[in-house]
């Protein structure tokens, strides 16, 4: 009985066990810290090319540079300068979006594959601080013997000439009275904003009131809109704002387009839309100042209608994380979608970088008119 | 006298008590603990019963939580010693009480199993346990502690109330149950599968080969009354948290735990449920097993340890997963490790009395090193732990800013201060829409999203993020108007969406964040809010049944005698078990 | 202040109202005989007479104040100036055997302080009935002083002398209301009432652009544009840090660069390498369009 019930207990265990490696949902675990590797006979072999691109996106995951460079070479050791570059080119640099990003899942689909070469296409789902940015992305592997090896084109940092920009910082601050001054006790006035358009439509998720606000006054405004969805009866449906769908710091005549999401309702519920638009005055900077060129609307490899463009970054600053909000208008010049996106670079003082935004297909048949705003976050300025 | 027979005397169980004072009160009373993922919670709910006895209504957290959803027996000890040593002193003094009382449980429980000298060792090695170490400094599990030393404390007596119908025994077992209820909820649920199963077996076994006086059927029905008088009382004492729960169930998305990771495939998630609260008992599990599967005394023991440790390993099986179902998700797991540990240590003593008798000065040499390495690992994780709680936030200068010029008219947020997140609202007069218990949270913006606590959003990934995406968009309708950042991860978001940087503390680590336009809070209506009469019981009855145990445990000695007159004895091919 | 006092302070106007017709009803028509001043100004002491003989309990009733007070009948009862602090209506009551009352009224005393109030805090220059303003005077007390009272406006820009007028007070209020200067900077406003004055100062800024013109020239970096210097119709030079937005199209892209006013001019850098066609615009101001060939 001691044998068999030891051994019975034995082999229930390592059956569970067994069971466990095999349970293909995971348990637990938080993004972004590293958990370890797998013991050793655990770990993943990279003998199929999907198995090679789990291992290397694993080990991004785990920030595991070393393991990464496993599956990326099969002759000499790994230098610390492979690691160092493998690091930047997932991790970012210059305190851009990508720096703050993990990876937090992804999908694999086989696109091509021979005896000795494959290619997978890989939907990366990365965790940022601004909200979920998806990411396509093609890899080729090729077979070495038993072991498949991933080829990464490797990312050229920008590189930046030295040189000098001049820096003229105009930067507004608040200097409160107080009531012996002859300034008076609060009596600044709210920055003069308007909403210059507005229109409210039905979209896959829900409600969307979206327009353009202008500050008109000759001060730095914050700016926030809020609209209230009210029913026949004049009951309150639902009250949201502009979240991060808006440039809330309007410097003088600046045009900010701006989205108000409802999620789940249905407009044909709504018989009337309450705009409540708030203003402030806020210390504010002038800079830096980012151009958007070469903005064009077209498709992408998957054929959804998207606008390109470039960022320049025309300052002596640099900017971590550009946001760049676009409103779309019709012929009538009425504003019909308002689409935003986050730029994973940074942008060094003089450099560019590219940026898209997807716009639905039933919009982008519409479309005449653009505009484009570009919001941002800057250490320098945090 | 011969050396041999001085290692196979039993160590006096008062010896046994001052050793874990020597160990643990010195590590207590340095507030070691406090640096721990939970002690600041356990704290938080403390103060709030420092001030509002009767009433659980508090306000600090979620816009409001009851505090019925969790047994408040610890957090009212520590509430009332607070008025003489305060409150981090009220939880470090409880939670020594609790390790006190836990080698007199494992001693009485272990004596249920095996002899007077191997039940001495298991309480002495109790004290040493690296799940006890991490329960305690790292985890800050109090109230799990506390209620699995009362349970263990209470299950010899119900042991007894089998065998001989001792009414003395019945008494102190259910009031000793009751409180240990009052004190943790889960301890005592699982810990009837674990504890009560294995003890309930074996009475029946004893029962049926005539070790014991009493026959099979009235060892079962006296468990039978012994088990309804206890789940009558547990359920009038936990009446508010019972109506709470059926009331709210915890229906939230389930939120990541790295006790439910597979520890195989990662290796630190191992080293830290695993390695270290087992320590040096891995060593033992064969013996644990081949004397558990050798010995029919000991079966009953044997199996709930085994399944306490499967369910340990948390997700590296899916056996949790198949037997709780959606509870799986609720629970954390390093708890069952605790347990497993505590459901070997009469196996432990067993073999500690076997070693020492066999090699004596060499046995005991080595034995004290692998304990003193066993604990020291515990503590020396404490710092190696990439996991562990980074407390290193003043807090002083944000809960001053909170107290001042009427900022707590409106709520506030923390980011990045783990489990500091408490030591915030404890001492502040403003509330939070965040907080660190998660079956309390009602607002939807929290429960629709499978992330925990807002101030650790990055680490649940998009879930965590899109749940603080969605708190800050609604910040107006909590007037929620600053926002502490303690992480610069979070200042894009909170730049896009128009909050602005107002005041730096403590040389910058800590920044202080400010919208524009928030109106002041209000209390957010709530179904939830317990009415008087549940306070009135709240503030009595559980506090009430700790105290009738304690008047219990004084005024009604029992006999004091083993639980069994017969020594185990060790089966003849045992050296071959010997690590 | 005492507690009595200070919780006296408290009673609103109709309790006043109510304390006073309570009075009145316990006071019979033989009752004691009171005789208060005919004028009495705030923050000045006041003489109240009795008739009679014996002990009595003196009571005042006041907008702010109340006191209670043992009193000889047929001596004066004096009221101290801390008192009488607060103009308005006052209620003497005298009782012993029986209660007599009577009512004076407290003027406000001479104008110590002006609250003025300007709006906006920003103005347009140039611009017709864009600036009022209210003054109330008051005295050293706090009290309104309703009399009219001769206020004096003056408003003075940086360059020129808006206006002065000496406007009388209506029930305690004098208001005017004035165009905005031609020109930016401060605009410093004054009302008073002979040495007692209130200084104000709000800001003139610049209306909208006006007559916005661009230059460019390509460079080895694309084309820099730049606006003349940005001024309104005024000519006042447009506030720095006002956007404007240039606009450059051609080969089916456009670019665009939102671009703040430094030193009264707006540039931007282009980088089309094609022809393309330049604008800029700030607020409703539109400006000439520029071509520009390709590299």
């Amino acid at each position: 009985m001691k044998w068999t019930l030891s051994i019975a207990l034995v082999a229930a265990t390592i059956v569970l066990i067994a069971a466990g490696l095999f349970q293909t949902r995971s348990g637990g675990g938080t993004v972004g810290i590293a958990a370890g590797r797998a013991l050793p006979g655990f770990a993943m072999r990279p003998d199929t090319p999907e198995h090679a691109l789990t291992i290397l996106l694993g080990a991004v995951q785990r920030r595991d540079w070393k393991q990464a460079l496993t599956v990326m070479r099969t002759n000499d050791a790994a230098t610390s300068e492979d690691e160092q570059a493998m690091a930047q080119d997932w991790q970012g640099s210059n305190g851009s979006l990508r720096t703050f990003s993990s990876l937090e899942s992804f999908d694999l689909w086989p696109q091509h594959a021979t005896t000795d070469e494959a290619q997978i296409r890989a939907r990366l789902n990365w965790t940022t601080p601004v909200g979920p940015v998806e990411d396509l992305r093609d890899f080729n592997l090729t077979r070495s013997g038993e072991i498949w090896t991933v080829t990464l084109p490797r990312t050229e940092p920008p590189n930046v000439p030295a040189q000098i920009v001049p820096v003229t910082y105009l930067r507004w601050d608040l200097v409160s009275g107080n009531g012996q001054d002859k300034w008076g006790t609060h009596n600044l006035d709210a920055p003069r904003v308007r909403i210059i358009s507005m229109n409210a439509v039905n979209s896959a998720q829900g409600v969307v009131v979206m327009g353009e606000v202008e500050n008109e006054d000759t001060v730095p405004a914050f700016v926030n809109v809020n609209a209230t969805l009210l029913n026949a009866s004049a009951a309150v449906i639902d009250q949201e704002n502009s979240f991060d769908k808006i440039a809330h710091v309007l410097l003088p005549k600046a045009v900010s387009p701006y989205r108000i999401d409802f999620p789940g309702l249905d407009l044909a519920k709504v018989k009337n839309v309450r705009m409540d638009i708030k203003a402030a005055l806020v210390p504010a900077s002038a800079d830096p100042v980012i151009g958007v060129m070469d903005q064009k609307i077209e498709q992408d490899l998957q054929g959804n209608p998207v606008l390109h463009g470039a960022l320049l970054n025309q300052s002596g600053q640099t900017v971590n994380i550009p946001h760049v909000i676009a409103s779309f208008s019709d012929s009538n010049g009425r504003v019909i979608w308002v689409s935003d996106g986050y730029v994973d670079n940074a942008l060094l003082p003089q450099s560019s970088a590219p940026f898209a935004i997807q716009i639905p297909r039933n919009v982008a048949t519409n479309v005449r008119s653009f505009h484009v705003v570009v919001n941002q976050y800057s250490l320098e300025n945090s | 006298m011969i050396r041999g027979e001085a290692y196979s005397r039993p160590i006096p169980l008062m010896a046994v008590v001052l050793v874990a004072l020597a160990v643990h009160g010195p590590l207590l009373f340095m507030q070691l603990p406090s640096s721990s993922f939970d002690a600041n919670f356990h704290i938080f709910f403390a103060s709030h019963y420092v001030h509002h006895w009767f009433n659980p209504w508090n306000e600090k957290w979620f816009a409001g939580f009851s505090q019925t959803t969790y047994p408040p027996l610890t957090h009212q000890w520590i509430a009332l010693l607070s008025n003489v040593v305060g409150l981090n002193m009220g939880y470090m003094l409880v939670q020594l009480i609790a390790v006190l009382l836990l080698p007199v449980g494992v001693y009485r429980f272990s004596r249920i199993w095996v002899d007077e000298t191997a039940s001495s060792y298991a309480a002495l090695g109790s004290v040493f346990l690296g799940s006890l170490a991490f329960l305690v400094y790292q985890a800050g599990q109090l109230a799990t502690v506390a209620s699995a030393a009362l349970y263990l404390n209470a299950l010899p007596y119900f042991y007894e109330w089998m065998n001989d119908a001792s009414f003395v025994a019945m008494a102190k077992g259910v009031a000793i149950s009751w409180a240990a209820a009052a004190a943790h909820h889960v301890t005592l649920i699982f810990g009837i599968v674990f504890f009560a199963g294995p003890v309930l077996w074996i009475a029946c076994q004893d029962a049926v080969h005539e070790r014991i006086a009493a026959s099979l059927a009235g060892a079962i029905s006296r468990a039978a009354v012994f088990a309804v008088v206890v789940a009558a009382g547990v359920g009038v004492i936990l009446l508010p948290f019972w109506l709470t729960l059926i009331q709210h169930p915890v229906h939230q998305i389930p939120i990541p735990h790295d006790s439910r990771a597979n520890f195989l495939l990662h290796s630190i998630t191992g080293i830290n449920y695993f390695v270290i609260p087992y320590g040096a008992m891995i060593l033992a599990l064969p013996f644990i097993l081949l004397r558990g599967a050798g010995t029919p005394r000991l079966r009953p023991l044997l199996f709930g340890f085994w399944l306490a440790f499967l369910f340990g390993l948390g997700g590296t099986t899916p056996l949790p997963r198949w037997l709780l179902g959606r509870a799986y998700d609720i629970l954390t797991f390093e708890r069952f490790t605790f347990w497993a540990t505590l459901l070997a240590l009469p196996f432990v003593g067993l073999l500690v009395t076997n070693l020492l008798r066999r090699f004596t000065s060499k046995a005991a040499l080595a034995l004290s090193l692998a304990t003193v390495m066993t604990i020291g690992a515990a503590l020396w994780w404490l710092k190696a732990n990439p996991y562990r709680p980074t407390a290193t936030v003043d807090v002083d200068p944000v809960v001053a800013f909170l107290n001042r010029d009427g900022h707590d008219t409106y709520r506030y947020l923390t980011l990045g201060f783990a489990s500091d997140l408490a030591k915030v609202a404890t001492y502040t007069n403003a509330t939070s829409v965040d907080g660190d218990y998660n079956s309390a949270r009602l607002l939807p913006e929290m429960t629709h999203y499978g992330s925990a606590q807002l101030t650790n959003a990055k680490f649940y990934g998009t879930a965590g993020m899109s749940a603080l995406r969605s708190m800050l968009a609604h910040a107006d309708r909590y007037g929620l108007k600053f926002v502490f950042v303690h992480d610069s991860y979070y200042e894009p978001l909170l730049t896009f969406v128009g909050w602005r940087k107002i005041e730096v503390f403590d040389h910058g680590e800590v920044t202080a964040w400010s919208k524009e336009d928030v109106p002041p809070a209000h209390q957010i209506p709530s179904d939830a809010i317990p009415p008087a009469w549940q306070g009135l019981m709240w503030g009595t009855l559980p506090l009430g049944a700790s105290l009738l145990a304690i008047f219990l445990e004084i005024f009604l000695p029992g006999t004091r005698r083993a639980p069994l007159q017969f020594q185990m004895r060790p089966p003849q091919n045992e050296k071959q078990y010997v690590a | 202040m005492s507690w009595l006092t200070s919780t006296v302070w408290k009673i609103p106007r109709a309790g006043t109202l109510l304390l006073f017709v309570g009075a009145c009803w316990v006071a019979p028509s033989a009752a004691q005989e009171l005789r208060v001043p005919e004028s009495a100004m705030a923050g000045q002491a006041a003489v109240i007479s009795t008739n009679g003989s014996g002990h009595a309990t003196f009571y005042l009733i006041g907008p702010g104040t109340s006191i209670k007070r043992e009193i000889n009948l047929g001596e004066d009862v004096h009221v101290a100036p801390e008192s009488l602090e607060d103009s308005g209506q006052y209620l003497a009551i005298v009782c012993s055997e029986s209660c007599g009352s009577a009512t004076f009224y407290v003027q406000p005393s001479h104008p110590a302080s002006l609250s003025f109030l300007v709006h906006p805090s920003r103005v347009p220059d140039n611009q017709p009935d864009a600036v009022s303003g209210v003054a109330f005077p008051f005295d050293h007390f706090g009290n309104l002083v309703l009399d009219p009272l001769a206020v004096t406006f003056q408003a003075a820009g940086p360059k020129e002398k808006l206006f002065a007028r000496e406007v009388s007070t209506r029930d305690g209020v004098a208001w005017f209301r004035t165009a905005s200067g031609k020109s930016v900077g401060p605009l410093h406003i004054t009302a008073s009432i002979g040495p007692v004055s209130s200084p104000r100062v709000i800001a003139q800024v610049a209306s909208e652009p006006c007559n916005l013109r661009i230059k460019g020239q390509r460079t080895a970096k694309g084309i820099l544009v730049e606006t003349e210097p940005v001024h309104d119709c005024a000519g006042n030079p447009v506030a720095d840090g006002t956007i404007v937005t240039f606009n450059a199209s051609g080969d089916g892209e456009k670019s665009t660069v939102d671009a703040p006013i430094k030193g009264d001019v707006a540039r931007a850098l282009i980088t089309d390498s094609g022809p393309v066609t330049i604008s800029a615009a700030s607020g409703v101001a539109m400006t000439n369009e520029l071509r520009v060939g390709g590299k």
